[in-house]
């Protein structure tokens, strides 16, 4: 709870106080920020789930990232992209004391990954079977999503996160992860095409439930194909 | 207008997608995609990838962080009164 005193500078402070000035500032800044701050908490937590795939951790990072954003509030310019302003120093904060602490994905040091490797949609799959491949994904459990996405690396997810979740612009996103707006699209890009492969695969285990893809003749996507 | 024809609008698929072309850009992918089955099933997979991971990431953050995280400033803001 909050002494009431606080929300009441302006008549408890004593009168001629140098500081009166600075405490109203100080108070109407802390306010706004409670006020246009604070709604993004659960975007924001939710960013940091698919970050450190770890709750707990989660809700330290949202932790540090509003104590972060509340001290440096002052360096904020009213009008621009407040949502974006937290995120970079959700992901600032991130790099700096998280990101040591993470296993590697499994599909790590992606980005040394060729092209061919990724998959290429166009020489994959057949047009007949891409509406099944889309209604497949449609169906696809959340759960089997979350572990497909916690399965690509880190700078893809976040990639495919910013972007298809939060909706920001490559150019956003670019700031958020301070990185070239290519490096930007080409990980969003593999992202998206590593996370429909493993959803394809895993419907297509599914359709064939104990049979391995591999071995399934006709089989248009999956790891069976030759690339 | 015209049809930009299937590379053109496969090489541009994600970024139609993702809102990042020109308006003249934009319309020529468009108007490919409503005359292509392949192209319009291609885009499609990637407008339901889009949705499913929306659908994956929905969280909601637990009750006490929001508390958890007004307390930690009101301390700071009160620290420095």
């Amino acid at each position: 709870m909050i002494p009431a005193t606080l929300e009441r500078t302006e008549t408890d402070w004593p009168a001629g106080s140098v500081s009166l000035l600075d405490m109203a500032e100080q108070s109407e800044r802390h306010d706004r920020f409670e006020e246009q701050a604070l709604p993004f908490l659960d975007q924001l937590y939710g960013a940091a789930v698919r970050m450190t795939k770890n709750p707990q951790d989660a809700q330290d990072l949202v932790q540090e990232t509003f104590t972060k954003a509340y001290a440096s509030f002052g360096s904020y310019r009213d009008g621009t992209n407040l949502k974006a302003w937290l995120y970079r120093i959700m992901t600032n904060s991130y790099i700096n004391s998280y990101r040591k602490r993470q296993r590697e994905p499994y599909l790590g040091a992606i980005d040394e990954l060729e092209d061919w490797q990724l998959g290429d949609a166009q020489s994959t799959t057949a047009s007949g079977s891409r509406s099944a491949e889309a209604e497949a994904i449609d169906r696809m459990p959340e759960s089997v999503v979350k572990n497909a996405l916690n399965a690509i690396s880190e700078d893809f997810r976040m990639a495919v996160y910013l972007a298809d979740v939060e909706g920001f612009s490559y150019q956003e996103i670019a700031d958020i992860m301070k990185t070239p707006v290519g490096t930007v699209m080409s990980r969003l890009h593999r992202g998206r095409r590593l996370l429909r492969d493993l959803l394809s695969e895993y419907a297509a285990e599914q359709g064939h439930s104990v049979v391995p893809t591999a071995a399934a003749p006709g089989q248009k996507q999956g790891k069976g194909v030759s690339r | 207008m015209t049809d930009c024809g299937c590379d053109k609008a496969k090489e541009s698929l994600e970024e139609y997608l993702h809102n990042e072309l020109c308006k003249d850009d934009a319309s020529d992918i468009r108007e490919h995609i409503e005359n292509c089955p392949e192209c319009s099933g291609e885009h499609r997979v990637g407008l339901v990838l889009r949705e499913a991971v929306q659908r994956a990431c929905q969280e909601a953050a637990p009750e006490d962080l929001r508390d958890q995280v007004l307390a930690r400033i009101r301390t700071i803001q009160a620290e420095h009164a």
